[in-house]
């Protein structure tokens, strides 16, 4: 790739991902993502503890909250609806909002010094396990007395649960991970989205009978396979067995994750060759430009084409085991926690139930050229595109939802075990065993 | 002492001159015609597998990505210089670039002044700790500062600063710690340099200098500042080049977005899950244009002032 990484004035690597301190091959971010761990073990305690100095800071008309936010200034529409949001939050309240704007990797990849230093008093975060991580070293804020908010169902009040059962995070929008394809290539060829796993082996079949590799795949970065492994997981052992899974509570060695490898090498010869030497955004151009018929990725698929999306369409990943209905999926969701070291709880907690808000979503949206999907039910879906408003009917028949792997197990486990261990099973898929005993090992003292 | 140094020049008889003269100089000094050409060709592989990652980014930094995504990265064409315009403004170099001056300049000004300062103590006066003294400044060079990154975390978050100089209240979040930490962390090397530079002084001078009543200060910024101006300049193109390409610290101890420098300030050009490797390209050539004009700028110190102090000490 065009990566001058050996310019030497280069700060980071070009990986598109956040998620992964530890993840890129270069030394120094191996050695700070190994620092920053120690820093996570080390200082939480103590900083809890000087969090609530200077609590109790006025809050309504003059006072001034410090929101952080995970994209960079001119990044994009991204940027657009969250300082829209801030803007529209200072116009209701008199409040003044002070955006810290950080790009999305490095906010995430400094997190943990970033709420032990001086963080701001509201930041963005995620749902799920990274949420819970930071609740149970008391790095943020219980919520718990701003919720229920307008609008936010029971399944989002689960999402924004830690493992004490009390809230501390408010959710704004998601994205669902799916099966996504040309609608021009499907109508050409007379293909439908399958419905059930008998469907699903044929039009494989058929495309390959024509030429066409039926999924499109890359895991040059690491992470995109997670997503195939998240559901085939669901799809063959159930949502509970996943969830069970990710926090350390079942076995990694055991028949059930062995199924998962043994089914996705069994549809290996249905993907792409040598994943790992591809980008998605390379995957996803071979699915946009017809060489493969589906590609399994976020809605972000969408930016990697360079177009507006009219012709793309999805469907969620088919039945494969006959007593699991396919009701599960992975949709992120992404949202806001206060910080503990926060010098204006008050003033925090007030913003953040607003930013739960329908009014919240609705001003994001309004003022950026392409519009999240917005987790409030009361928020207006106007802007959205049809690939939106159809991921919103999806995630809303959905019965259970999963946050995707880097964000529902421990940071550390998905980059620094996952990561390497997918990418040796998709090297060689017949090691199936060395490869679970491996990840079980690490597992036993990663997640205890 | 110049009416001695003439009796002490080796005279040499005119008439030896030409047996000693060495033997006629055979192309390609020692090294046989054969050898020079494999030696070529390996020195240019060896450039040429330097130079390509960079010049392949200089290169795509001016095309376009729909069409380097659809065409490959082999194809030809696409050409454009919008990647510059938006890196500029989605980067806002301008800004960040302001930061890292404000963190370079001082740092590097900082560090030669105290490095000098220890280091003509070193040269000119014999204690009994001035070994002890340089080699635990070279020691602390040999921690890898992420060794450090905790204690130096913690110890800047316990240390409180008023509002004007530090709007976080404490050390974290401020330029003040980029800088103290850089200059900490190139001490060691720049003293080691300079005390070196300075041990090649004539000492005669401090003596003349001693008679004729100069002090120890005037001795060091009157007499021996002006004589090693051109190890100064030398390590200020090492130390900004250094200094400015700093990431880890940068990264690490500043939290606001808008006070981060060039280096960090390089990852706005990536989306959350989406890089746009042409934009980043770009912004890449952007970021390493200061160092590139300062090291073309000082070029002729930095190489003189490298070998300088190399051979006595």
């Amino acid at each position: 790739m065009s990566r001058p990484r050996s310019t030497g004035a280069l700060g980071g690597t070009s990986v598109p991902r956040s998620t992964i301190a530890t993840m890129s091959a270069t030394r120094r971010s191996v050695l700070r993502g190994m620092a920053l761990s120690g820093l996570a073990v080390g200082g939480s305690g103590l900083l809890a503890a000087c969090g609530d100095d200077g609590g109790g800071a006025s809050s309504g008309s003059g006072a001034t909250v410090k929101f952080g936010i995970n994209e960079a200034q001119g990044s994009g529409p991204a940027y657009d609806r969250l300082k829209a949001i801030a803007d529209a939050y200072t116009a209701k309240t008199d409040t003044k909002v002070s955006l810290n704007a950080v790009d999305h990797n490095t906010f995430q990849e400094s997190i943990n010094t970033y709420l032990q230093g001086t963080p701001d008093d509201v930041f963005t975060w995620f749902a799920g396990f990274r949420m819970s991580q930071f609740a149970e070293s008391g790095l943020i804020t219980d919520v718990s007395d701003q919720w229920p908010i307008d609008g936010l169902g029971d399944s989002f009040k689960q999402a924004a649960t830690a493992s004490d059962g009390k809230q501390y995070f408010v959710p704004i929008s998601y994205y669902p991970w799916a099966v996504f394809y040309r609608k021009s290539v499907f109508e050409k060829n007379g293909w439908a989205a399958p419905e059930s796993k008998d469907d699903f082996m044929s039009l494989m079949d058929d495309m390959q009978g024509k030429g066409i590799t039926p999924f499109a795949f890359g895991d040059k970065d690491g992470w995109p396979a997670m997503g195939t492994f998240d559901i085939l997981n669901m799809r063959l052992n159930g949502f509970d067995f996943h969830m069970g899974l990710m926090a350390g509570e079942e076995k990694w060695d055991g028949d059930e994750v062995k199924l998962v490898f043994e089914t996705w090498k069994s549809l290996l010869p249905y993907h792409q060759e040598d994943p790992l030497g591809r980008t998605w955004q390379e995957a996803a151009t071979s699915m946009g430009n017809g060489d493969c018929g589906m590609y399994l990725l976020g809605t972000f698929v969408v930016d990697a084409l360079d177009e507006s999306g009219d012709d793309l369409d999805f469907f969620t990943f088919p039945q494969l085991d006959d007593s699991i209905p396919a009701d599960s999926l992975d949709a992120p969701i992404d949202g806001f926690c206060v910080a503990a070291a926060g010098k204006n709880q008050d003033a925090a907690k007030e913003m953040i139930k607003w930013l739960g808000s329908a009014a919240a979503a609705d001003a994001g949206n309004e003022a950026a050229e392409a519009p999240f999907i917005a987790a409030n039910s009361g928020a207006s879906t106007s802007t959205y595109s049809d690939l939106q408003k159809k991921s919103a009917e999806v995630v809303g028949a959905a019965a259970n939802i999963a946050q995707f792997m880097d964000r529902d197990t421990n940071a550390d486990f998905a980059s620094t075990v996952m990561i390497p261990s997918i990418q040796e099973f998709l090297k060689s898929p017949d090691d199936i065993d060395k490869i679970t005993a491996s990840i079980q090992e690490q597992a036993n003292s990663i997640l205890g | 002492m110049s009416s001695h140094d003439a009796v002490l020049v080796p005279t040499v008889p005119p008439e030896t001159v030409d047996r000693l003269k060495p033997p006629k100089r055979i192309e390609g000094g020692v090294m046989s015609r054969p050898r020079g050409v494999v030696i070529t060709v390996i020195v240019a592989l060896l450039a040429l597998a330097w130079v390509f990652p960079l010049a392949w980014a200089l290169v795509n930094s001016f095309r376009d990505y729909g069409y380097t995504q659809t065409n490959g990265y082999l194809s030809s064409g696409g050409w454009t210089l919008d990647n510059y315009r938006q890196a500029w403004a989605q980067g806002d170099f301008g800004l960040h670039f302001k930061n890292s001056m404000l963190i370079t300049i001082p740092a590097v000004l900082l560090t030669l002044w105290l490095a000098s300062m220890v280091a003509f103590v070193l040269a000119r006066f014999s204690y009994r700790f001035n070994l002890t003294l340089l080699g635990v400044f070279l020691a602390a060079n040999l921690l890898p500062p992420q060794a450090l990154l905790i204690p130096v975390f913690r110890m800047f978050r316990e240390i409180p600063l008023p509002m004007f100089m530090s709007d976080s209240g404490s050390m974290l979040n401020s330029f003040w710690s980029l800088i103290l930490v850089n200059t900490a962390f190139q001490l060691g090397f720049c003293t080691f340099v300079l005390s070196n530079y300075m041990k090649t002084l004539p000492h005669e001078i401090y003596e003349s200098a001693e008679l004729d009543g100069a002090s120890v200060w005037r001795q060091y910024w009157q007499l021996t500042m002006p004589l090693v101006r051109p190890a100064l300049a030398a390590l200020a193109t090492l130390q900004f080049t250094w200094v400015y390409n700093e990431f880890f610290w940068a990264t690490v101890l500043l939290q606001q977005g808008d006070k981060f420098p060039m280096t960090s300030a390089l990852n706005n050009l990536r989306g959350q899950f989406f890089t746009d490797n042409n934009l980043v390209a770009a912004g890449s050539v952007i970021v390493a244009l200061p160092v590139l004009v300062v090291f073309f700028a000082l070029q002729k110190q930095f190489v003189s002032g490298l070998t300088l102090g190399s051979t006595k000490g």
